[in-house]
């Protein structure tokens, strides 16, 4: 069962309990004070009736008179103002009744004072009043009473009883549908939200609940939005993982079958062909290449795959890592004729220095690799300064739609030629992998004819800043 | 009629040509190792190393009995030259490294002859290109070697223009050493196609019908037997 179908059973209840106990309580009330104004009629009648009886005794009654004298009197002189409701006693004899009923049985003579008792008394189906008292008339004491029928009172409250009830029960019914229609109204909003939730269980991550309102339901739904959102970027930083993970993969997989294959052919061929021994060694030469070729992306994979690990960094001059980077490049420069400029602000760098290096040859040897061989302009710009480090090119560039995917492994622009000059396409994934793992940014910019530059932003920690300011004295030198 | 005009105006042309070979593969490794070999077995190959300039050469000249396509390729991919391919009727398999069944069934789908995945058996891609070239009834069946002329539709061999009598089993080792001209022919090779792969006998019996060639043909020299391996038919 809902929780709005069992907040509405229970305040249906609740409703129908309070009803009936108001109703109870009215019933009750109204019965009480129609019951006593009744007793109040009686009771007054009572006294009018005495009085009105006692007087007009006691102006015709002589002291002389005898008893029986005396009896007819007060009998002739009651009935005058009695009606059918009064009865008249002496002693315990009934001088004056119209009732069947008699009074004395209930109310005996002789608990009778002057004062009006009145006693309400059940004779079979019928409720009565019975008021009453004593009269002295001339030394002689007569019971008077009144006996008033309040049945149709009792028949009234039965009949509203039963009237109530009908409209508390109407009353009830009407309550509880209205609370049933509010609730499931006020459901709704919470049906949407598990209809939202099971939909994004379904995996449509994208999927949001809708915000109405500025209750608590409406809060829910904002903050249940917030977590699905939270989420789906979640699952999508995931998925993206995994699938450049599977490209990664997919990319090493080509990237070794192509040359196996060709040095399987060539064995093959070395095996069985009839060849001349030119062919024989171009068959050679060209197993040889892959072979250093697959060499030389094992060791880059290696080194990908080391740098998934933490490196220690440690500071380094500047100038120190320059002359590094001029070592390793400068032989492969000198093939390509391309000359290498650097400049750099003295400073000190929080790196690690192998790592940066490779970083470094690696982005002045696309640098170089990007002019036509023989150009006599051909040269690069390394610049280090304020933790940026920069390499600058006046090359061919980067065609704009390549330029969103030169960091992803086996990239290549122009595959062709990169193969001809060497390129594994793990270069820029390695430069990326070496920024990363010194939490350093990649910015690039590029124009086809016009050259690329290549910026490494490395990140300014405070203590690093500090280091610059005051190179501790074992760098400094 | 004009048929057997061409017949008898170029009789030797027409029956000697060569089956042409299309070759496009951007890695140079793997295109000069088959390059080499369809040359050792005598078809003739254009190789392309590019995919959008294999695709214009096109115009010009398209009488390939078959092409040999790479699917990653620079300029234009091998689904994409696939479509050109088939604008002239040439037969298409596809050499790659990509494994993954989608492109598999991609390229079977859209009609490819074969498929055959990097790295591959030189053999199996012989056997392939045969098959292909077979069933699209190009397959050209007149081989030559030195004044000797085998057709392999009518059996008949001629040397020097003189019919030549073979044993059958003659004729079926002679032709595979056509087949792979310039190629060792295994002994495992000559059993599972001349004797069939539940054959028990001895490689004897191989030696006994290339003795026999060897003298019937006048090919002591061109018939090389290679130690330990089986026999070279060389003719370069």
């Amino acid at each position: 069962m809902k929780l709005w179908q069992k907040a509405s059973i229970l305040c249906g209840t609740v409703l129908l309990a309070v009803v009936a106990a108001c109703s109870a309580l009215l019933l009750r009330y109204a019965q009480g004070s129609i019951l006593d104004l009744a007793r109040t009629q009686v009771a007054e009648k009572q006294r009018a009736l005495t009085a009105s009886f006692t007087q007009m005794t006691d102006y015709y009654l002589l002291d002389t008179d005898p008893a029986s004298v005396r009896d007819s009197l007060v009998g002739y002189c009651f009935s005058r103002f009695a009606d059918e409701s009064s009865v008249l006693l002496r002693d315990s004899e009934t001088l004056f009744t119209l009732q069947t009923l008699s009074p004395a049985e209930h109310l005996s003579p002789d608990e009778l004072t002057d004062e009006i008792q009145v006693l309400p008394v059940r004779d079979g189906s019928q409720h009565l009043f019975i008021a009453g008292s004593r009269a002295k008339i001339g030394g002689e004491s007569y019971a008077v009473y009144t006996v008033r029928d309040v049945s149709d009172v009792y028949r009234s409250v039965k009949t509203m009883t039963g009237v109530f009830v009908l409209i508390s029960l109407a009353g009830v019914a009407i309550g509880t549908l209205l609370i049933i229609l509010l609730m499931g109204r006020g459901a709704r909003p919470m049906a949407r939200l598990a209809a939202a939730a099971r939909r994004i269980a379904g995996g449509d991550y994208g999927f949001r609940a809708e915000v109405s309102g500025h209750d608590e339901v409406g809060a829910l739904a904002a903050d249940f939005n917030t977590m699905a959102a939270a989420v789906q970027s979640r699952i999508n930083e995931l998925s993206d993982t995994a699938r450049r993970q599977e490209l990664f993969i997919g990319g090493v997989t080509h990237e070794f079958k192509t040359p196996l294959a060709s040095m399987l052919l060539h064995v093959q061929l070395l095996r069985s062909a009839n060849m001349s021994a030119e062919e024989r060694d171009r068959s050679l030469a060209r197993i040889e290449d892959q072979c250093r070729w697959l060499e030389r992306l094992t060791q880059t994979l290696l080194k990908l795959l080391t740098l998934r690990q933490d490196v220690p960094l440690q500071p380094v001059p500047a100038a120190e890592l320059i002359d590094q980077v001029r070592a390793s490049s400068e032989p492969r420069l000198a093939a390509l004729g391309v000359t290498l400029y650097t400049d750099h602000d003295g400073g000190m760098l929080l790196i690690n220095p192998e790592l940066m290096r490779s970083l470094l040859v690696n982005l002045v040897d696309n640098a170089a690799k990007s002019y036509d061989p023989g150009d006599p302009d051909a040269a690069v710009w390394l610049t280090v300064r304020d933790g940026a480090l920069e390499v600058l090119d006046r090359g061919r560039g980067i065609p704009p739609e390549a330029l969103p995917h030169i960091f992803e492994p086996f990239y290549m622009a122009d595959k062709s030629r990169s193969k001809k000059q060497g390129g594994s396409g793990l270069g820029l994934a390695l430069v990326q992998a070496v920024a990363d793992a010194h939490g350093a940014r990649l910015e690039v910019t590029s124009a086809p004819e016009k050259g690329t530059t290549v910026r490494v932003l490395l990140k300014l920690q405070d203590d690093y800043k500090k280091l610059i300011d005051s190179p501790p004295a074992s760098v400094q030198e | 009629m004009s048929g057997i005009m061409l017949v008898d105006r170029f009789p030797k042309e027409i029956i000697t040509v060569k089956n042409r070979i299309l070759i496009v593969e951007d890695d140079e490794g793997i295109a000069s190792a088959v390059a080499l070999n369809m040359q050792f077995v005598g078809y003739d190959y254009t190789l392309f190393d590019d995919g959008r300039r294999a695709a214009e050469s096109l115009a010009a000249d398209h009488a390939y009995d078959l092409a040999l396509l790479d699917i990653m390729l620079p300029g234009m991919d091998g689904f994409e030259l696939f479509g050109y391919m088939e604008k002239y009727a040439i037969p298409v398999i596809y050499m790659t490294a990509k494994t993954d069944s989608a492109s598999e069934i991609k390229g079977l789908r859209d009609g490819a002859e074969d498929y055959i995945v990097k790295p591959f058996d030189m053999l199996t891609l012989m056997v392939r290109i045969e098959k292909v070239l077979r069933r699209t009834g190009k397959l050209n069946t007149i081989y030559r070697v030195r004044d000797v002329e085998v057709n392999s539709e009518t059996r008949s061999v001629t040397k020097g223009g003189e019919p030549v009598e073979l044993q059958p089993m003659e004729f079926d080792v002679l032709l595979l050493l056509l087949k792979y001209k310039n190629l060792t022919v295994t002994r495992e090779q000559f059993l599972a196609e001349v004797w069939g792969a539940d054959f028990m006998g001895e490689t004897r019996a191989i030696d006994m019908k290339i003795a026999g060639l060897r003298k019937k043909l006048d090919l002591a020299d061109a018939i090389r037997s290679i130690p330990k391996r089986g026999y070279r038919l060389e003719d370069r």
